[in-house]
């Protein structure tokens, strides 16, 4: 049962999340949610790859994110380049920083690492904030708006087109972790996460797959701020370069479902992106800071209660129905 | 440099708030000397201390300066009991929970005094905010030191003095780098290390606190005051050898240094963007002094 | 007479004002298997972080079949085939112990391979029963097991065996042995560091003994035994610090 159980159920569930945007107003408030709740559940996934796998606790992954939106939204603006090519450059760049941002931080563990990486994505804000002749500084940057309809241009006249690139998007991403996880890699990752001068002697390339799980991160995160950039159509550096925006948010997604699973960052988008919209409705903008304020103490209570996430609560709980069930 | 007493108003301008930084980071370098734990959230602990002192400035008329042991003895037992019930059960833990355990609780904080206190501003007004004794006043120019940085300065120099002579000086503070050392081997001894651990949180935020608290006649209170000493006190920190007291004081005194001289020719948004570029510098090329036990 | 598979010439290693390892010279012929003894702090293990790359050589030179590998990273040495186990046990506790073996095998195969390698392995050294569990729930000879099948997965030539036989029953000392021999039988050149005296005589035909950091003798287990340099390190230098209870065995 095992063997097809898990394909059966993704199967099903790509199905129904194909299906269900159907059934919702085309324009309408839910079928936004769903969009971010996928594109959060990517970069939840993103993150995981050097987050969960390898141990690599990166708080400035914002910066591959804005790099990704402002890449793409700028080469539109000066050359009406499509974003698909505006993105896959973004991804370069990305790519490109990961390395930069690696001679200083490959070394590194734990809470250095998370600093340094924390002060690599606050330097990109800053960076974006004060260069405005190019991206339009603090008061942000809009994505020039066409009334046609165009996959090439990422244009459209609703959401539901943006709905299916985030869904094959989160699809792929999914995949990717999946194939990592499962791979040579994943193996190797590991190893560093739990032991990583003994992997180095046992053969282990750390820095090796350290920086092919970052680059591999950093290039995706890239992508997903294009995405994001076509389907918000404006945005600031304070946003997509955010550490409570982007860095925090991604991490705390995987974090909260699960971290270094495949079903972690898919769980923690369900339940965060939702309840973060429904506060935000709720409440109103006027009741500034109630979201994050909740997201601290979400993320403080999930660590003292069970610091792996939501997957092994449900594991738990599943335990204790089956332990009890098999008792009486 | 255009000119010598530029050099020197520069040069004093650096000391004076590198001295508040120093105080700032001490708390900060004292909780990871003694948990092994960085706190994301220690920047919070100095908006904390802005609030109550502006707090008992507003409503009381006290000043600042006097509002500062307020807010130290007021975050001491809110940081004894935030250690007892958030961090001690962190402490051993995956570094992933520790960090966003402190992570969690910056945004709580952060927004927490949103949602109370509103996204004001609040300063206050003393009678010695305008004023400054000149130095030296000639052709060249003239060299001022404002009193409302003179004063912080002269505060933070006090805590810093309490504190060193409380760890150096004192039975309580032996066993604090005791336990800091060696947890097991204190135990044995008799040390108490849970109640050392609480009471190093609590001198470590209070510290951070009460640097906040003197800084409040020139820097206005805000929620989000404490992301702008994020990054500066973590380069103090991280300069002066991460867990390092005495480090942290050379560390805050460089980096105000640093923010006072690329003022002089770096716009003001990219000084910030010198210190994060020492900062993951430092980070990487001197990792032995990151790991490197506190000395003070 | 064939070449020697290492050699390890005027090796030392420092620690700021400490000399772990001084000056230590010799070589190993392939197929041999040798001991490296001496009182507990004379840099046995330092010199095996050395050799595999986890610590750069402060001074001396290092030849892996005749090419020097000091200074290399560990995962490099371990390519060129020589690695080691660690005496405290550095296995991926929250692994499987299959997982373990199969992260060794990858060095030089694909994943299947790997994994096929890695339960032939895991056969021959008997853990093929535990091959499921969590490496962090192991009893501790089971985790010594563990590490040399790990090591074993990346297909040494050279292994270097820090106290692994450390609490096993006589039994399980006498299975290494066998298992030891017959690995050296295919053609693995084993150095073994080991506080159990006994274990240690029966496996080893050459002996190398450490004090100080510096190589203070390197013959037959017999010639050892009756060395004057070696009783003193042992009986002289160690009775007045208490650590002489490995040194009737040397005797013996």
């Amino acid at each position: 049962m095992t063997r097809f159980f898990y394909p059966s159920l993704a199967v099903v569930a790509v199905t129904v999340m194909s299906l269900l945007p159907l059934t919702l107003d085309p324009q309408g408030y839910e079928i936004r949610i769903l969009c971010i709740a996928m594109l959060f559940a990517a970069l939840g996934q993103a993150w995981n790859i050097v987050g969960g796998l390898a141990n690599q606790i990166s708080l400035g992954h914002a910066a591959y994110f804005g790099i990704g939106a402002y890449t793409s939204t700028i080469l539109l603006r000066l050359f009406s380049l499509s974003p698909w090519l505006g993105g896959i450059l973004g991804m370069v760049l990305a790519v490109l920083f990961a390395l930069l941002l690696s001679v200083p931080t490959v070394r590194l563990k734990g809470h250095y690492f998370a600093l340094a990486t924390l002060g690599a994505g606050e330097a990109m804000r800053v960076i974006a904030n004060s260069w405005a002749s190019v991206t339009g500084g603090p008061v942000g940057i809009s994505v020039p708006y066409s009334r046609e309809s165009s996959l090439w241009m990422m244009q459209f006249p609703t959401v539901l087109p943006n709905y299916y690139l985030f869904l094959i998007a989160l699809v792929i991403i999914c995949l990717v972790f999946w194939k990592i996880q499962t791979g040579a890699l994943g193996f190797r990752l590991r190893a560093i996460k739990e032991n990583e001068q003994a992997a180095e002697v046992i053969g282990v390339d750390t820095y090796r797959a350290k920086l092919i799980a970052s680059t591999v991160s950093a290039a995706i995160t890239a992508f997903m701020g294009t995405l994001y950039a076509q389907f918000q159509f404006f945005f600031d550096p304070d946003t997509v370069f955010g550490v409570a925006t982007i860095s925090v948010k991604m991490a705390l997604i995987a974090i909260l479902g699960g971290v270094g699973t495949l079903l972690g960052p898919l769980l923690g988008a369900a339940f965060i992106i939702p309840m973060e919209e429904f506060a935000n409705s709720y409440f109103g903008a006027s009741v500034a800071g109630l979201s994050q304020f909740a997201y601290g103490v979400i993320l403080v209570v999930i660590i003292l209660i069970n610091p792996r996430g939501l997957v092994a609560l449900i594991g738990q709980i599943k335990n204790r129905i089956f332990s009890k069930g098999g008792s009486q | 440099m255009q000119s010598i007493t530029t050099f020197f108003q520069t040069l004093i301008d650096g000391v004076l708030i590198g001295g508040v930084y120093a105080v700032i980071s001490i708390g900060l370098s004292l909780v990871f000397g003694v948990m092994h734990i960085v706190n994301f959230a220690h920047a919070e602990f100095l908006m904390l201390g802005m609030f109550i002192a502006w707090f008992a400035w507003a409503y009381a008329g006290i000043d600042p300066m006097l509002g500062a042991f307020i807010a130290l003895i007021i975050t001491f037992f809110i940081g004894m009991g935030m250690q007892r019930v958030l961090i001690k059960p962190i402490i051993g833990a995956p570094q992933v929970a520790q960090i966003f355990l402190t992570v969690g609780l910056l945004f709580a904080m952060e927004n927490g005094a949103l949602l109370l206190f509103g996204a004001d501003f609040r300063s206050v007004s003393t009678s010695y905010q305008t004023q400054a004794l000149t130095l030296f006043s000639g052709e060249s120019g003239r060299i001022l030191v404002p009193l409302d940085k003179l004063y912080a300065f002269l505060m933070a120099l006090l805590s810093g003095a309490s504190l060193w002579f409380f760890l150096n000086r004192t039975s309580w503070g032996r066993a604090m780098r005791a336990t800091s050392q060696d947890p097991m081997a204190a135990k044995l001894m008799g040390i108490n290390t849970d109640k050392m651990y609480m009471i190093a949180f609590g001198l470590g935020v209070g510290t951070t606190a009460f640097g906040g608290a003197v800084i409040l006649p020139y820097i206005t209170a805000s929620p989000t005051v404490g992301s702008q000493f994020v990054v500066l006190m973590f380069t103090a920190v991280v300069l002066g050898g991460l867990g390092s007291v005495a480090g942290a004081v050379v560390g805050g005194i460089m980096v105000g240094l640093i923010q006072s001289f690329s003022a002089l020719i770096l716009p003001i948004q990219l000084q910030n963007l010198t210190l994060f570029v020492i900062f993951i510098l430092v980070l990487a090329l001197k990792p032995e002094g990151l790991t490197a036990r506190r000395r003070s | 007479m064939t070449a020697p598979i290492l050699q390890v010439q005027n090796l030392t290693r420092r620690f700021g004002g400490l000399v772990a390892v001084n000056d230590v010279s010799f070589e190993l012929d392939p197929g041999e298997i040798v001991g490296l003894i001496g009182p507990n702090g004379a840099g046995k293990t330092t010199l095996f972080n050395v050799l595999t790359g986890i610590y750069p050589p402060s001074a001396g030179q290092i030849l892996l079949r005749g090419a020097p590998s000091g200074g290399l990273k560990p995962h490099k040495i371990a390519a060129r085939g020589m690695t080691k186990t660690f005496q405290n046990v550095a296995l991926f506790m929250e692994s499987s112990v299959l997982d373990n073996v199969v992260t060794g095998g990858l060095l030089k195969n694909t994943l299947p391979e790997a994994r096929k390698k890695a339960r032939a392995i895991l056969e021959r050294v008997g853990l093929a029963s535990i091959a499921d569990k969590k490496a962090g729930d192991l009893s501790f000879p089971e985790r010594a097991r563990v590490e040399v099948a790990r090591a074993l997965c990346t297909e040494p030539d050279i292994l270097l065996l820090d106290e692994v036989m450390a609490a096993l029953t006589p039994a399980e000392m006498e299975d290494v042995i066998t298992l030891v021999r017959s690995l050296r039988d295919e053609g693995i050149t084993f150095v073994v560091v080991e506080h159990h005296m006994k274990a240690v005589m029966k496996l080893c035909e050459r002996l190398l003994v450490l004090n100080f950091g510096e190589l203070i003798a390197d013959g037959t287990p017999t010639d050892i035994a009756q060395n004057d340099r070696v009783i003193e390190a042992y009986l002289g230098s160690s009775f007045a610090k208490k650590r002489q209870h490995q040194a009737p065995e040397v005797l013996a």
